[in-house]
């Protein structure tokens, strides 16, 4: 299908973006990648009047250390984190996630922030997110504001963020001595879309048993979670075959599970389950490795 | 004569297809593709409920919008059709009745694609909801508001064969297992959608392009239902991206097209969207399988009774001939002394079902193969073993009339245990991995055509010029699977000449012979084999005059590389341009036809239902598939599939292996995940993305193996190739997951979740 026909904007920096969403308001849509909004048009599952293209703003698109926290342009694509030499060394989850995104051509367009702001309950970058605590950063006419990650996903498509913000940087810690973190997906047969995601990133106390473990789901319910009470059974527990198992059983607890064509809600909760076992096993020994 | 004993021959070599070029940059016209000045864009209004009465039909307020040219409905379109002769019960748009959701109501042709949808919007249509059948086994039971008069119970057609006598075999047998098989609906999933053009000359004469595999018919069809004399319709074949039996029959976009057309006086083009794709279908029936077999201790088998049940949709479409096809090719596999058959075909509120890629084998032949390793369990025999004791012994005809001269199946077994080191594998894999054997195979095209006719079934023209290039004038449909370079090939090894020296003509009804098209894998054996006629014609007639001009026997002269000798001395050499100026003489060009009409004796036998099945020569496939399984998440990966097929010769393995390779995956598509999943009768994925193919990502490592029997009628001994290797992949699949993880899974698709059922029940019958 043909989108509704709009009215198309380039602002070259981010005030000149909250100009015009200020000036355009719920008629508008902000444009990164265009790989999830492109397609909703197409559908007429969104008909913006104004499109407001922010992929020209140069300073939305970086991937740098300061402070020591690693921080990322809203407008990084996923290929850029893929191939970041700097992430595959302090944050390798990141790299990791961006590897298990779509094609190529999803790769090299679609963006960091458009896929949070977005909120795809499929979506990959929500579970990495969790699991590393992402900040996100947002800009709007009141200026900057930071939201943890655990605050910014609110429901099925829905996220903390104001109509009238633009989110502009994400940042994350690096990981710390002895932590080793996983993202394992089951790819959806025709979409690669995640069925069920899980990423983990885990610390071992000096003693060996685990220290902290941060278990982020994406895919089974409408908005990612953090796996509360597996994290809560992990925590100071020897890193055995059977405590894993033990705790990653409750990978989907109180979740209202989606369903679709190829899974099953019980499906999806029983996946999370295995998924998370495998991630959390993967980061304890990556964990002990370093 | 061995095509091998020919130098530079085409014929067994890897050469591209001859239309690879313009495909491969693009410049190859498809049926949307073309435009001719001043066409118009139809469209078509669905219905939108899946059984209703058509109260009030009023398109008056859309044929007043500027810019639209022709407004149809079904009063205008009373004449039935159906590609079967006993089926004829569709019409271009339905008048009293709609029977599924995206039945076709009403065209329109405009100027642009938005006015014709905004004239479709504009189309009132009150419509008096009819309760809908959409059950299978429910509707066979059905007593009221029946889908269509005179099919009572909403039974299409039921057969009901016996051969020998089953309850004798089954008293020999020492065991007799009964199981039962539920196929889920899939369907073709080319990647062309459908598309017509149509237009109208200034004298009524007709001339339509369209994605067809059947010209011929489709020319038929369109003259008979608008009413016109056949001399005035001609159907033209532009490139086609891939059919799979979903273009082998008429379909509603080509005749509404060419009604719109003559209503707008203009040329009118329909292009369906994905969307529309789905619901127009004709792919494989929802099918429920239940067998019972006899077996003696040693593995022999002394009866099958199989109940088959089609979940044809609202129209007949090509439902009899899949029904017969999976009873009649039940038990021409192997060699099996009694057999007995219902096949009921039943209709629903849905689109028709019709002809798919192995048509009407594949359920029943996934059925057979997994219930033969069932047998071969319970029997302690290795699944391999049980095939090759019940190999037939050809020639020979089969209990139930078909004739089978040659027969490669042995060897294809041979060659895939042997190159998957099957006796070192099988049962001795770790627990997850498993191995998995099955057999399969297909007509050589049917033996008798659709429509009851004495005339041959191909036909082919060959024309020879001053310069030694030749021009075949065939009827056969390329449709992607080598239909044009077969026949080239062919004529170029026959004349001695080079591929490049021959040109085709091809699939254009109003210049071409006759050719009933390409469906039933019939196109390399029968236009083959007429292009081989037509070649052999020629050189006869070229031979002839250049025995003249040695003053030599012809018998003595070799005809090679473009020029003729006398044997044992080149040096004196005819080119061939001037020896066929010689023979064409007092005209310019010489003129040969060959044509292909199947023998009686391969017609098959007398009995109702006995005309399908019956091919010249079939087509055989063994193959292994190693599949592993993760038992924690029920997710199959097949690792690899050997796949030998018994395809006569091989006249270009290229293509060959292609077909094979690409049965393969259509075959592990419907295996593991494709189904049609239906709600309330509307479709619940009608787009790629949610009904998933396998795409070449997916692919395992597919080791084709070519199996040359030689068939003595086939053209230089060929067969089938396009379609027979298709139903071998699931039962293989399948049998190779019990191997892994000792489950049967006795229901398609094989989905994780079906797996994780299974393994649960096992583990409570086994508590392990
Ligand atoms: C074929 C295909 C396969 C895919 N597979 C996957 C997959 O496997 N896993 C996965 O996670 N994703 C997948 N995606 C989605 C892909 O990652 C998207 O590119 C991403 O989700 C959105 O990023 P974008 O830059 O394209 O955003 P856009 O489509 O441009 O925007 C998405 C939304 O975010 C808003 N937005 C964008 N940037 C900002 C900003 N800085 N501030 C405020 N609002 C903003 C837009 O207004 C819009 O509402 C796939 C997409 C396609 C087309």
């Amino acid at each position: 299908m043909i989108s509704e026909s709009f009215e198309y904007h380039v602002p070259k920096t981010i005030e000149e973006a909250l100009g015009m969403i200020g000036e355009f308001g719920d008629e508008s849509k902000v444009l990164a990648g265009g790989h999830s909004l492109l397609p909703m048009m197409k559908l007429r599952l969104a008909s913006p009047k104004h499109l407001i293209d922010i992929g020209r703003i140069g300073a939305l698109r970086y991937i740098r250390e300061s402070e020591g926290q690693l921080e990322l342009g809203a407008l990084t694509t996923h290929f850029e984190i893929e191939s970041s030499s700097l992430l595959k060394s302090k944050c390798p989850l990141l790299p990791e996630t961006a590897r298990e995104i779509g094609d190529v051509q999803v790769c090299n367009r679609g963006t960091l922030g458009g896929s949070l702001v977005h909120a795809d309950p499929a979506a990959d970058w929500p579970a990495a997110m969790l699991a590393v605590e992402a900040e996100m950063v947002a800009r709007g006419p009141h200026g900057e504001r930071k939201i943890r990650a655990r605050d910014f996903f609110v429901d099925l498509m829905a996220t903390a963020l104001q109509s009238d913000e633009l989110l502009t940087a994400i940042r994350v810690s690096p990981l710390p001595a002895r932590t080793g973190d996983a993202y394992l997906k089951l790819h959806h047969p025709a979409s690669g879309f995640a069925v069920v995601g899980v990423a983990v990133r885990l610390t071992l106390a000096e003693s060996g048993s685990i220290g902290e473990a941060r278990v982020g789901v994406t895919g089974v319910g409408a908005k990612p979670y953090r796996a509360e009470e597996t994290e809560r059974l992990l925590a100071g527990k020897s890193p055995t075959a059977k405590r894993l198992e033990e705790a990653a059983a409750h990978a989907a607890d109180g979740v209202d599970a989606n369903s679709d064509l190829y899974a099953s809600g019980d499906y999806r909760k029983h996946l999370a389950a295995v998924y998370a076992r495998r991630a959390i096993q993967r980061a304890a020994e990556r964990a002990a490795g370093r | 004569m061995s095509a091998g004993s020919i130098p530079n021959s085409p014929v067994g070599s890897r050469v591209p297809m001859v239309d690879s070029f313009e495909k491969v940059t693009g410049a190859g016209k498809y049926a949307d593709d073309l435009v001719l000045p001043g066409t118009l864009v139809g469209k078509i209004l669905h219905s939108p409920h899946a059984h209703a009465r058509i109260r009030r039909l009023d398109a008056s307020r859309a044929g007043q919008l500027p810019g639209v040219f022709a407004v149809v409905t079904g009063k205008e379109t009373p004449v039935k059709y159906g590609i079967l002769p006993i089926g004829h019960d569709e019409r271009i748009f339905a008048d009293d009745k709609v029977r599924y959701i995206g039945d076709n109501v009403a065209g329109v042709a405009a100027e642009s694609a938005e006015i014709a949808e905004e004239a479709l919007r504009r189309i009132r249509v009150e419509y008096e909801i009819l309760p809908a059948h959409l059950d299978l086994e429910k509707s066979m039971r059905a007593e009221s508001n029946l889908i269509h008069d005179g099919r009572p119970h909403n039974i299409e057609k039921e057969y009901h064969h016996h051969f020998g006598d089953v309850e004798a075999g089954f008293k020999a047998a020492d065991l007799v297992r009964f199981d039962r098989f539920d196929c889920a609906e899939v369907t073709h999933a080319a990647l062309e959608p459908h598309s017509t053009l149509a237009s109208f000359d200034d004298d009524g004469k007709l001339t339509v392009w369209s994605s067809t595999q059947v010209p011929y018919y489709l020319m038929k069809t369109l003259a008979a239902t608008l009413e016109m004399p056949e001399e005035n319709v001609r159907v033209i074949k532009p490139l086609v991206g891939g059919g799979f039996g979903g273009k082998s029959e008429v379909i509603p976009l080509e005749l509404a097209a060419a009604v719109l057309a003559r209503k707008a006086g203009r040329p009118v083009k329909i292009t369906y969207t994905r969307e529309e794709v789905f619901y127009a279908h004709r792919g494989r029936p929802r099918t429920i399988v239940e067998l019972k077999t006899g077996v003696r201790r040693d593995g022999r088998l002394t009866a099958v009774e199989g109940r088959v049940i089609q979940d044809g949709g609202a129209f007949c479409g090509y439902g009899p001939v899949t029904m017969l096809y999976s009873g009649q090719l039940l038990n021409a596999l192997y060699d099996i002394p009694n057999v007995k058959y219902d096949g009921y075909r039943v209709l629903t509120n849905k689109p028709a079902c019709g002809a798919m890629r192995g048509h009407g084998t594949v359920n029943v032949r996934y059925a057979f193969e997994t219930h033969l390793d069932m047998i071969a369990a319970g029997l302690g025999i290795d699944p391999a073993e049980i095939r090759r004791r019940n190999l037939l012994k050809p020639p020979c005809v089969t209990i139930n009339g078909l004739r089978i001269l040659s027969y490669g199946y042995p060897e294809c077994l041979e060659r895939v245990a042997e190159a998957s080191n099957w006796s070192e594998k099988r049962g001795k894999l770790p627990f997850g991995k498993g191995i998995g054997i099955a057999g399969s195979h297909y007509v050589s095209g049917a033996a008798n055509p659709i429509i009851r006719s004495d005339q041959p079934h191909s036909t082919v023209n060959l024309e020879l010029d001053g310069e030694g290039t030749a021009t075949i004038l065939t009827g056969a449909s390329e449709i992607g699977q080598g239909s044009d370079t077969v026949q080239a090939q062919i004529v170029a090894h026959e004349l001695g000449i080079a591929l490049d020296r021959v040109k085709i003509v091809a699939a254009d009804t109003a210049r071409t012979p006759i050719d009933l098209g390409s469906y039933s894998s019939r196109v390399t054996f029968m236009a083959g084999n007429a292009a081989l006629a037509a070649a052999r014609e020629a050189k006869r007639q070229i031979l002839n005059a250049a025995a003249t001009y040695f003053d030599v026997p012809a018998e003595r002269l070799v005809l090679e590389d473009g020029r003729i000798f006398e044997a044992g001395n080149r040096a004196k050499a005819l080119p061939l341009a001037q020896a066929v100026l010689l023979a064409a003489k007092p005209e310019t060009v010489l003129r040969a036809t060959g044509s292909y009409s199947t023998p009686a004796e391969a017609r098959g036998g007398k009995y109702k239902g006995a005309g399908v099945g019956p091919s010249p020569a079939y087509s055989y496939s063994a193959q292994v598939a190693e599949v592993s399984v993760d038992v924690e998440t029920g997710q199959v990966t097949v690792e690899r599939i050997y796949a030998a097929h018994d395809c006569g010769k091989a006249i270009n393995p290229l293509t060959v292996e292609g077909q094979v390779e690409g049965s393969v995956w259509m075959g592990l598509g419907q295996a593991l995940e494709e189904e049609m999943v239906w709600k309330n009768g509307r479709l619940m994925n009608a787009g790629l993305l949610e009904y998933r193919s396998a795409s070449t990502l997916d692919s395992p490592e597919i080791r084709p193996i070519l199996v040359e029997s030689a068939d003595p009628e086939g053209p230089l001994g060929a067969k089938e190739a396009g379609e027979g290797s298709l139903a071998a992949v699931i039962p293989a699949v399948a049998n190779a997951i019990y191997d892994a993880v000792g489950v049967w899974m006795t229901t398609l698709p094989i989905t994780p979740e079906r797996i994780l059922k299974a393994l649960e029940e096992k583990q409570r019958r086994t508590g392990s």
